[in-house]
């Protein structure tokens, strides 16, 4: 009969444990694993921190009254007051989401057709094109505060340079930034003007991908060069504009710094001015909170951007997706 | 190229020199506008207070005044300012650079549970804006007794999940055979991380680093939040001192060589660096 020492039975022992215990093994404590965890456990740490945590802190507050110094255990209950307070009642908050949205819209649509613009000059053939290029591109590093502050200056309506030049071909000085009527379009300006090197670096790479074949088929089945742009350049370039319109509109429906650099320090204290014609979201919230210690009223507008920002990014996906 | 260009050649001998100058028009006119603030900041930073506020000004000082940028340094101590904001600006992208890199390697290369639900949490917090957590961030730091120190200046933002996603894109293209054979060789994981990893991965870390200190050199809304007192001001807050340090007529050519400080660093890591920053922009762009 088969003993222990039979080579049979030794073998078959020995491939059975080979095939299912070392795998069993790997399965359970492969250090690996830990190695895995420890690597990506700064990363977790930090967001549940400084994200996670703070997103649902941020909606239990919103429905709060909080000073930012009485203990959390005790802020009251005031249910969704504050976002009735914010809607309803708050003129200054509605004329920010109002401006807001103006500022998002026009700003991105102009950026869009002035970065195609840039790009397809920038992509056809042309000399010393990274000096171009560098020009095109310098605003984006620069400060929004500190261009915020040379435009400023420059649309002085008293003492800058752009009422000068425009004196100079017989246009009246303008009030610029010290108007209600012109003042949110001095800063969509400013926008248009930090960011359009975005649009043009996107585009641009966006351009470069598209095979030359296509333009080679086009060109064989007749198309000029405009009809080439509408029915190769155009639709090919859906995805980069998809990408542009989505994040710049969630960026800009954030504005803040340009705000802040054109508008307050003067004698409106809080911005926003004149008479809230530039005020933003963002602004707004940041006076009712840190100017005001409304935290929960101030949350409540956070939240209410929040879904805004939410929805519009939605509605644009679903936009541009369901015209292909 | 050679059918669209050989066809608009027959088509138009004629009119493709106009078309070309059309060109350089439009180039130099926009390149006018882009440069016109630059050229402003800085020629008012050299101007007396009476030349700023004649009209029509002056395109050019009748004599530098060198002494605006003295007084600058002296009316905002902007020295100190750019002290902390290369400390913080360094700190910070160091951070990203290594948390990044640490979870990017983790996410591409190992399997673990949880490992998707997880990549999906980093991505989404991408999509939270910054304004939405401000308050909660705020008090977190302020109840740990960062405000108005460096830790609550760097802290905050020492990780990216947008840097984790695009570091994890890269290093998934690292082949598996080098990790294998560096292991055969007896290397530990964080051995493999540190000397094959991190050397592979120097493009992606470049340009995540040009775009990450960039941002952080010019972030304001938060710094703006945790400093209390000129001791710790970064460049943009003494920047915004200098807003509000006199009358617009009569500080207009301070507050502009306070511009050019600032923004000098900038367009010097831009110019030195443009083709990293301009792939991050590409990459994020064709990424998302």
């Amino acid at each position: 009969m088969a003993s222990p020492q039979d080579p049979v039975f030794t073998a078959s022992s020995v491939k059975l444990a080979s095939s299912a215990s070392p795998r069993r093994h790997r399965r359970r404590i492969d250090p690996k694993v830990w190695w895995a965890y420890a690597f990506i456990s700064p990363v977790l740490i930090f967001l549940l921190v400084f994200s996670v945590v703070p997103i649902f802190f941020s909606f239990w507050v919103s429905l709060h009254s909080w000073n930012l110094i009485t203990p959390i255990p005790e802020m009251p209950f005031v249910g969704v007051e504050n976002y009735t307070r914010i809607l309803l009642y708050d003129d200054v908050f509605r004329r920010a989401l109002v401006n807001t949205f103006v500022f998002a819209f026009w700003g991105v649509t102009f950026n869009l057709v002035l970065g195609l613009a840039g790009a397809l000059l920038l992509n056809s053939r042309i000399r010393w094109r990274p000096l171009w290029s560098t020009f095109f591109f310098l605003p984006i590093v620069t400060a929004p505060l500190a261009l915020g502050m040379m435009w400023t200056a420059l649309l002085n309506k008293n003492f800058g340079l752009v009422n000068a030049l425009l004196g100079s071909i017989g246009i009246p000085p303008q009030p610029f930034l010290s108007s209600p009527e012109q003042a949110l379009g001095c800063i969509i300006f400013m926008a248009i003007y930090q960011y359009v090197g975005y649009y043009v670096v996107v585009f641009l790479a966006g351009l470069q991908g598209i095979p030359q074949d296509y333009y080679d088929a086009a060109a064989v089945d007749g198309a000029n060069a405009r009809q080439s742009f509408w029915y190769v350049t155009l639709p090919l370039l859906r995805p980069v504009m998809l990408f542009l319109v989505v994040t710049n509109t969630i960026g800009a429906l954030q504005v803040f710094d340009l705000v802040f650099a054109a508008t307050t320090g003067g004698a409106e204290t809080s911005g926003g001015g004149p008479a809230n014609s530039t005020m933003v979201v963002v602004l707004h919230m940041y006076n009712t909170a840190f100017k005001f210690f409304r935290m929960g009223r101030a949350s409540a507008m956070a939240m209410v951007l929040f879904v805004v920002i939410f929805v519009i990014t939605l509605v644009q996906l679903w936009l541009l997706r369901h015209r292909e | 190229m050679k059918g669209l260009t050989g066809m608009a050649m027959r088509r138009s001998r004629l009119t493709q020199p106009f078309i070309s100058i059309l060109k350089y028009v439009a180039l130099v006119s926009v390149s006018c506008v882009m440069l016109l603030p630059f050229y402003w900041m800085i020629a008012a930073s050299l101007m007396t207070t009476a030349e700023i506020i004649r009209t029509p000004p002056p395109l050019l000082p009748a004599e530098p005044q060198w002494r605006n940028y003295v007084d600058v340094v002296y009316a905002v101590n902007i020295g100190r300012a750019y002290l902390n904001s290369i400390i913080v600006s360094a700190l910070t992208v160091l951070g990203i650079l290594f948390t990044s890199s640490l979870s990017g390697f983790a996410f591409a290369k190992y399997h673990f549970p949880l490992k998707n639900v997880l990549f999906t949490i980093i991505l989404a917090s991408m999509m939270i804006p910054f304004f939405v957590i401000l308050i909660p961030v705020f008090y977190i730091v302020k109840q740990l007794g960062w405000l108005n120190n460096y830790a609550g200046l760097i802290l905050p933002g020492v990780v990216s999940a947008y840097g984790v996603f695009m570091l994890r894109q890269f290093i998934h293209g690292i082949p598996d055979e080098l990790l294998d054979a560096a292991r055969i060789d007896g290397a530990s994981e964080f051995r493999i991380y540190w000397q094959l990893i991190i050397p592979l991965s120097g493009p992606a870390l470049a340009t995540l680093g040009v775009f990450s200190l960039v941002g952080v050199w010019n972030s304001f809304l938060w710094p703006l939040l945790v400093v209390q007192d000129s001791t710790f001001n970064t460049v943009p807050l003494a920047l915004n001192n200098l807003r509000t340090y006199g009358a617009e007529e009569r500080s207009l050519n301070l507050r502009m060589a306070g511009t050019v400080l600032s923004v000098i660093p900038s367009v010097v890591v831009f110019v030195w660096l443009q083709r990293f920053f301009r792939r991050g922009i590409a990459l994020t762009g064709l990424k998302g």
